[in-house]
């Protein structure tokens, strides 16, 4: 309960503030969400396999896309920017699949 | 079935979840402490900073994808206020032109040489004719679609081109004929048809297809246009490359008056020379004086 009121509360008050991302951080904005994604599922599917722990969660949250943006900013320090996006963004990809397979076989059984 | 530690996609494909979860599972289990007070707070404020990310990016999406066509409409919006401007100021011209025509007449009293400056201005293509005659039509090849993906190839041959204007002006001129007008764009002896940036320009105005040749002559007109030499290359143009072609023969045309251009380094002779103490020397104000 306290999380999905945390999230609208989030939601709102990023539509709220409508902050202007800067023109740096631009490039990690969509790689930082998938990253996030990730970190998410992955906590669902543990609440649902009973063994979710706040801190893994939390920590494996922020690593999640503090590591993302970290490894886009070294491929375009590296000239490989877009290739290691499509790195990052293929293994969270398999990750947050496999996670929500997990689930709707919790949720539905099949 | 063993597992490879070392088969990193394999690892990453059979077990999606952090290992993390289960040792931490595991930790408690053992010592069986509770979870820290903390830990909703935290796991609530990583779930509104998430909520804050998703938010944002959305906003970001799509706050930028509409930019370029935003742009676009500004453009287009511009374009046709201009040409608005553009047409009240021609049809202001075209009033002010008349009025002129109008007090000059009326200065003229003597009817002989208002006549004869009516034939000399229609004659020249700076005042209005009417008359039989006939009316060429050319209109650009649609663009060619790719069946399979519903492109359009940006290579199109059919499309009508400042030359062949021009070809079929001079032909129209050469069969007989007394006045022309591309699309409206009365032509005189000083008319360029050329192409900038893949728009024809008549004296300077665009023109767009279907471009509409409209010619006052002899009766024949038609008929000796439809066997010049132009007329038969563009038949040919209509069998290879789709363009459309053809020429009527139109009663009662009108013509509307070019322009008259603007001398900015001819003069017409001081008085004395020409013996006509009506022109003025400097004709930068142009309006009758010829």
């Amino acid at each position: 309960m306290i999380a999905v009121l945390a999230l609208a509360l989030g939601v709102a008050a990023g539509i709220f503030f409508e902050p202007t991302v800067p023109l740096g951080l631009l490039p990690y904005l969509p790689i930082a969400v998938v990253a996030a994604l990730d970190a998410v599922f992955g906590g669902v599917r543990a609440k649902l396999d009973g063994i979710f722990d706040d801190k893994q969660f939390v920590v494996s949250f922020v690593s999640n896309v503090l590591v993302a943006a970290l490894i886009v900013y070294l491929g375009d320090q590296l000239g490989v920017g877009s290739q290691l996006s499509t790195g990052v963004v293929v293994v969270l990809g398999v990750r947050i699949f496999g996670n929500v397979a997990a689930i709707r076989r919790h949720l539905f059984r099949a | 079935m063993t597992v490879r530690r070392d088969d990193l996609l394999g690892d990453l494909f059979r077990t999606p979840l952090d290992p993390g979860y289960a040792a931490a599972a595991a930790r408690r289990a053992e010592t069986g402490a509770p979870p820290p007070r903390w830990g909703r707070w935290a796991r609530a404020a990583a779930l509104a900073l998430l909520g804050f990310l998703l938010a944002v990016a959305y906003h970001q999406a799509v706050a930028e994808a509409p930019g370029a066509s935003r742009a676009r409409d500004n453009l287009v919006a511009d374009v046709r206020a201009r040409q608005r401007t553009t047409e009240d100021l021609q049809r202001r011209a075209d009033e002010l032109r008349a009025q002129v025509d109008q007090a000059r007449d009326d200065a003229l009293a003597d009817g002989d040489s208002a006549a004869r400056l009516k034939q000399l201005a229609a004659g020249i293509g700076t005042g209005r004719v009417t008359g039989d005659g006939a009316v060429v039509r050319v209109v650009d090849a649609p663009p060619k679609v790719d069946p399979v993906t519903g492109k359009t190839d940006d290579e199109n041959l059919g499309l009508v081109l400042d030359r062949d204007l021009q070809d079929i002006a001079n032909a129209l001129w050469q069969s007989g004929a007394e006045a022309i007008a591309v699309n409206g764009q009365r032509l005189t002896s000083t008319s360029t048809i050329r192409a900038a940036g893949g728009v024809i320009l008549v004296d300077f105005k665009p023109v767009t297809s279907p471009y509409d040749v409209a010619a006052i002559g002899p009766g024949d007109l038609a008929d000796t246009f439809g066997r010049s030499a132009t007329a038969k290359r563009f038949k040919r143009y209509v069998d290879s490359y789709r363009m459309q072609f053809g020429v009527r023969a139109r009663k009662a045309l009108v013509l509307n008056a070019a322009p008259e251009p603007p001398l900015r380094y001819a003069h017409p002779p001081s008085p004395s020379v020409s013996g006509s103490p009506s022109v003025s020397p400097t004709v930068s104000t142009s309006g009758g004086h010829r």
